[in-house]
């Protein structure tokens, strides 16, 4: 088993009259005991100049389909252009339900139930500018 | 305006060859701008009971539900799981799609798109598995629809 941590820091000085600060952080273990885990994609790299639906992790092949369906995976996925005018984004999808937007600098984490009935995880970006996406699974 | 930071550290020194040590942040903005942040949140700790209060009967509860002044705007969405149980965990979906499980002690942070479409949904929904589950969550967002007093 490994270690992995994942540290989380949300804070803002001005947005109430106080000031926000959360902060939580998280050992990565396998479903329903304290076993950490031990596999990972690793920190990989997804270019896309396609405006078209474009799968990242895949439930039927490549490193998506070894996460265990139902498993505690988890995964990290940043958009790595630029912000910009804040116009252009990628939507990240699971299947065919719209998640949520990322713009430029972007980033989420989020748990991946890694269903083999096609909950694939995919991402369309806003234009056929090039987009750059990293990310990273971490799967039982 | 205000300025929100969300910053993630990953790190392992087990888990491969070499350190695992990723650390990145973002500032939480509007549509359509590179300057002008959220500054509009919300946010609770719940008890998300396995049954609906005592009725046995397994549920689902909406954590954010839809809101017309939400649509098309970006929010974000922070959960975290509070129970201590290595067995106890919730089920986080976008309406009707299981988009994971939250295990005692984890957390996510995700965007999320409001969508009214009846069919389509995208209310972020909850439920808790093996025991009553404590949670905390954010929402941080630009414009929100208040309900409406009955008596009003």
């Amino acid at each position: 088993m490994a270690t992995i941590n994942a540290t989380i820091t949300l804070s803002s000085s001005d947005m109430m009259d106080n000031a926000v600060s959360i902060t939580n952080t998280s050992t990565l273990t396998k479903a329903g005991n304290d076993t950490g885990l031990s596999e990972t994609s690793g920190l990989a790299r997804k270019k896309t100049s396609s405006g078209a639906n474009t799968i990242l992790l895949d439930t039927d092949s490549g490193i998506g389909s070894d996460a265990t369906a139902g498993g505690a995976n988890k995964v990290y996925i940043k958009n790595l252009n630029s912000r910009g005018d804040g116009t252009k984004y990628v939507t990240i999808l699971l299947e065919d339900t719209e998640i949520g937007r990322l713009y430029g600098g972007d980033w989420l984490f989020m748990p991946w139930n890694a269903t083999s009935s096609g909950k694939d995880i995919e991402f369309t970006a806003s234009d056929t500018t090039e987009t750059t996406l990293e990310y990273i699974l971490f799967f039982e | 305006m205000a300025t929100t930071t969300a910053t993630i550290t990953l790190s392992s020194s087990d888990l491969l060859t070499d350190n695992l040590s990723l650390s990145t942040s973002t500032s939480l903005y509007k549509h359509g701008t590179a300057s002008t942040g959220l500054d509009e949140m919300r946010m609770e700790r719940l008890e998300i009971p396995i049954d609906d209060y005592g009725s046995g009967t397994a549920k689902q509860y909406d954590l954010i539900a839809n809101s017309a002044a939400l649509l098309n705007k970006p929010s974000w969405v922070y959960i975290a799981n509070k129970n201590t149980n290595d067995t106890h965990y919730v089920e986080i979906s976008i309406k009707d799609d299981l988009l994971g499980k939250l295990y005692s002690g984890d957390w996510m942070f995700i965007p999320w798109s409001c969508n009214l479409n009846a069919a389509l949904g995208s209310a972020v929904e909850i439920q808790a598995k093996e025991a009553t589950a404590v949670i905390e969550y954010a929402l941080f967002h630009d414009g929100d629809t208040l309900t409406t007093a009955a008596d009003s």
